[in-house]
């Protein structure tokens, strides 16, 4: 077979490959709708994306170009395995409250709408601004223009993970490895997909680095250039999200202070004005615009710090691996746990070889010397896993500790191992071993069971059916007002702010879930819900619905929701004027009638 | 002037966008001229104001471009929300603004040294170009795919039922509603208390996803608030309520 042409190497038959992944992944996907278990027809998609792309990206003869095409093509189609999998819909819990946002701000005009269920989230809002300009100039809906605002942000993070690590390391070859493996990070796959602020963030944080980087390797008469790039990276994600301002400023912090550490020196390439430019901003917005995220991010970390505590102090006991909240929720399979493991014990092996090449050729560089200590820092973030209310803090520390972690992994050179029976040996282990990465990642980041879509449309008879959550959305998008408020369980709550458009509340703040769950009324709840301005207060008996991740599909015969007691619903036919006004069996709509 | 055919390209490109996407109602062809004007050109040209004295690689070019086009759209809904509001024109406005100010600081800075970007341009044997575009049908066929409906057979069906009062009737009508989210179609018998009268009873079928809407006045002689109550009922469990919801009606004043 004839060569083909250098400047495009095997990117066409790769890209094609990958393609047909893709769609073997949506078919997976309809499979599961229907109520099969695809699972391997599944995976074997992923690997058919994956596996190509890995194994051209371990050959030595493939152009900077043809990687840096390779790592966006991979970006790109695992993203779209999230797209097919809930298109054309949003189901992920924090998606159909970010969505809420841009549809407010599309309506409304302005930003710093209030949300009721997370209300940090309009007070960063450069995801729900960005994607309400995607809205107002192509009539898109939320979801529309919220995958095209993160499908560019998701490009965006695959090239500048290429040239940063293409900087940092010198080698285009350790450059795609590098970016291959980030792949393999925990929150790839579902999490830093989903419509939500750290999904453009994270993106704009490592644009940043990559331009630190080349600010650091230009001529310094040139440096001033790379200013603008930083400058407006820094401030686009201080309005975008809390947490990655605050790693922007950490990071920056600690390369000055490596500088500084390394030459004893100030002085330019030190960014340490950047470094305070960061804080500052960030700072700033904290304290002027977003001083909820006090509240919002406080109890989280300090409920982490007690946690870790507690789980390594005896007092409590640890988190199981792979377990879910409920009892009703199925367990992850064996094997699949076993490649979840085998996956951070290959990092770890990767890790512990690439520190040795990071030793002899990096360890007086900055950015390889951060990266080393991420590395290192990351397997720290897998005990907190341990602890019941740290895994959450550890899981999303690690998508950032990654990026040193892939720059270092990828420095362990098993693609060079070449043994002279068999040459190809070091590559077809790197590349098996990628595999193993990014499934693995893919398995450890995400619930087993949610892995494929659960149907929330169906087709019958010629028609189409609703879940009950998305069909009283529906309804409620038609038939109430938009001024009312509602009071529901988290996942009916978050279906009618998204599609439903309409305000509701839930969970603890206020106390609306113990309100929902209580078998009888307490002088508390009627002025509690007159005082939230709460009209409509949505039951439903199905215990899942107060799960954000699995409460929006059908019930499926065989597998029926566990129940609340009935005189949790009936209970509200108590309140003086209140009246059942919408039944759907396990959900109900009670009309409290308009408030004093 | 020689080396600024690119941003005379950007301005060009940037009009026609802005007119296309804000005038064709169509949402799909809409996106195809919105997607450079939001995601491309305002990050191309503010990179080549940026390095206008220094020829940047062309992939840091395209990633600042994007990027940059992200960070504009993440900071321009707060120069809006401060500038009269967040709407389609006044965006359009403002990344026409960014767009040909930052082309003229380019053409500005670049006088002197007529730096432009150059792309690569890479070969495609008609193989590729035919593998490529296989590539593009299966990810289209793959959202086409996963954007269907499909059958559900294990999933439960269920019906819903509603009363509302009549939007502008001050009470004095509602509107009951039954919409099947059922697997097949059901045969319902809808029976509708108005005090202690039975007013109505229908009795029809619905094929999934269809909807029935009833109507109700007060009747004559009504006077003040009286209780309704619609109760759905299944003709294969005709003894047992199914559904059961409650409103009331108002008399109209000067009624009675």
């Amino acid at each position: 077979m004839a060569r083909p042409k250098p400047t495009t190497g095997y990117l066409a038959p790769i890209a094609l490959a990958a393609g047909i992944g893709l769609l073997v992944c949506s078919l997976a996907n309809t499979l599961s709708r229907e109520g099969m278990d695809p699972s391997l027809l599944y995976w074997a998609g992923i690997l058919l994306i994956a596996l190509p792309i890995f194994w051209r990206l371990t050959s030595r003869d493939a152009s900077r170009g043809e990687r840096l095409a390779l790592v966006c093509l991979l970006g790109i189609s695992l993203y779209l395995v999230k797209v097919v999998r809930d298109a054309p819909l949003f189901t992920f819990s924090d998606e159909l409250v970010h969505a809420f946002n841009a549809d407010q701000i599309a309506n409304h005009h302005h930003l710093f709408r209030y949300n009721p269920i997370l209300p940090v989230t309009p007070n960063y809002p450069g995801l729900e601004g960005a994607t309400s300009a995607v809205i107002g100039l192509t009539g898109l809906s939320s979801y529309g223009a919220g995958i095209v605002v993160v499908g560019a942000a998701r490009l965006s993070l695959m090239i500048a993970l290429f040239l940063l690590f293409s900087r940092v390391g010198g080698s285009a070859r350790t450059a795609g490895l590098a970016a291959a493996i980030y792949a393999g990070n925990f929150n790839f796959f579902f999490w830093g997909a989903q419509f939500s602020y750290e999904s453009i963030a994270l993106p704009l944080f490592v644009v940043l680095l990559m331009a630190v980087a080349e600010r650091d390797a230009s001529p310094r008469e040139w440096a001033r250039e790379w200013a603008v790039p930083i400058v407006l990276g820094i401030a686009a994600i201080v309005v975008t999200h809390h947490l990655t301002s605050y790693a922007v400023a950490v990071f920056l912090a600690l390369l000055a202070l490596v500088y500084w550490g390394l030459r004893r020196d100030w002085s330019w390439p030190n960014p340490w004005r950047y470094a305070i430019l960061a804080a500052v901003l960030a700072t700033g917005w904290l304290v002027l615009v977003a001083n909820s995220t006090f509240g919002y991010l406080g109890p989280v970390i300090g409920e982490a710090f007690e946690a870790i505590f507690n789980t390594a102090s005896g007092e409590a006991p640890p988190r199981g691996l792979f377990q879910g909240k409920g009892s009703s929720i199925p367990s992850t399979p064996l094997p699949a746990r076993a490649v979840a493991l085998l996956a951070v014990a290959l990092l770890a092996a990767g890790v512990f070889f690439g520190l040795r090449r990071f030793w002899q050729r990096y360890r007086r560089e900055p950015f390889p010397l951060i990266f080393a200590a991420a590395s290192i820092a990351f397997f720290g973030t897998l005990f907190l896993r341990l602890a019941p209310a740290a895994w959450e803090t550890g899981n999303r520390l690690s998508e950032y500790l990654f990026v040193g972690l892939a720059f270092i992994a990828a420095l362990s050179g098993l693609q060079d191992w070449r043994p002279s029976r068999w040459p190809w040996l070091g590559r077809a282990a790197l590349t098996a071993a990628l595999g193993v990465v990014l499934v693995g990642g893919a398995i450890a980041g995400w619930p087993w069971d949610l892995q494929l879509s659960s149907p929330i449309r169906a087709s019958a008879n010629g028609g189409t059916i609703s879940s009950g959550p998305l069909a009283l959305a529906e309804w409620a998008r038609h038939n109430i007002p938009k001024g009312e408020r509602f009071g529901a369980s988290t996942a009916d709550a978050r279906m009618l702010m998204t599609p439903g458009e309409r305000v509701a509340l839930a969970g603890k703040t206020p106390d609306i879930q113990d309100l929902l769950e209580e078998t009888s009324l307490s002088d508390w709840e009627l002025p509690l819900l007159r005082r939230e301005g709460i009209r409509y207060v949505v039951t439903d008996r199905r215990e899942i619905s107060s799960d954000a991740t699995r409460g929006y599909s059908f019930s499926i015969r065989g597998e029926e929701p566990e129940l609340m007691p009935r005189s949790s619903v009936t209970k509200f036919a108590d309140l003086p004027g209140a009246k059942r006004i919408y039944s759907s069996g396990d959900i109900s709509v009670y009309d409290l009638g308009p408030g004093q | 002037m020689k080396g600024q055919g690119d941003l005379r390209l950007v301005g060009a490109a940037a009009l026609l966008c802005t007119l296309l996407a804000l005038l064709i109602p169509i949402d799909g062809v809409a996106l195809v001229f919105a997607i450079p004007l939001l995601l491309f050109l305002p990050g191309y040209a503010i990179t080549a104001a940026a390095f206008a004295k220094r020829p940047l690689p062309a992939p840091q070019f395209l990633l600042l471009s994007l990027s940059l086009s992200l960070a504009t759209l993440a900071l321009g809904g707060l120069v809006l929300n401060y500038l009269g509001g967040i709407h389609p024109l006044s965006w359009a406005l403002l990344l026409l603004l960014v767009i040909f100010a930052a082309c003229r600081v380019a053409a500005v800075r670049r006088r002197t040294s007529g730096k432009r970007l150059r792309l690569p341009r890479p070969r495609l044997s008609g193989l590729q170009a035919a593998m490529l575009l296989g590539t593009v049908a299966a990810a289209v066929l793959a959202l086409v795919l996963a954007s269907r409906s499909v059958p559900a057979d294990d999933a439960l069906g269920y019906t819903q039922l509603w009363i509302l009062p009549q939007p502008g009737s001050a009470d004095s009508e509602a509107q009951v509603g039954v919409r099947s989210q059922q697997q097949t179609s059901v045969d319902y018998d809808l029976r509708v208390r108005i005090g202690d009268d039975l007013v109505l009873r229908r009795s029809f079928r619905l094929g999934p996803g269809e909807t029935r809407l009833v109507k109700l006045r007060t009747p004559l002689g009504t006077e003040g608030t009286v209780p309704v109550v619609a109760t759905l009922l299944r003709h294969n469990r005709p003894f047992q309520v199914y559904r059961r919801v409650k409103g009331s009606l108002t008399a109209p004043r000067g009624s009675g």
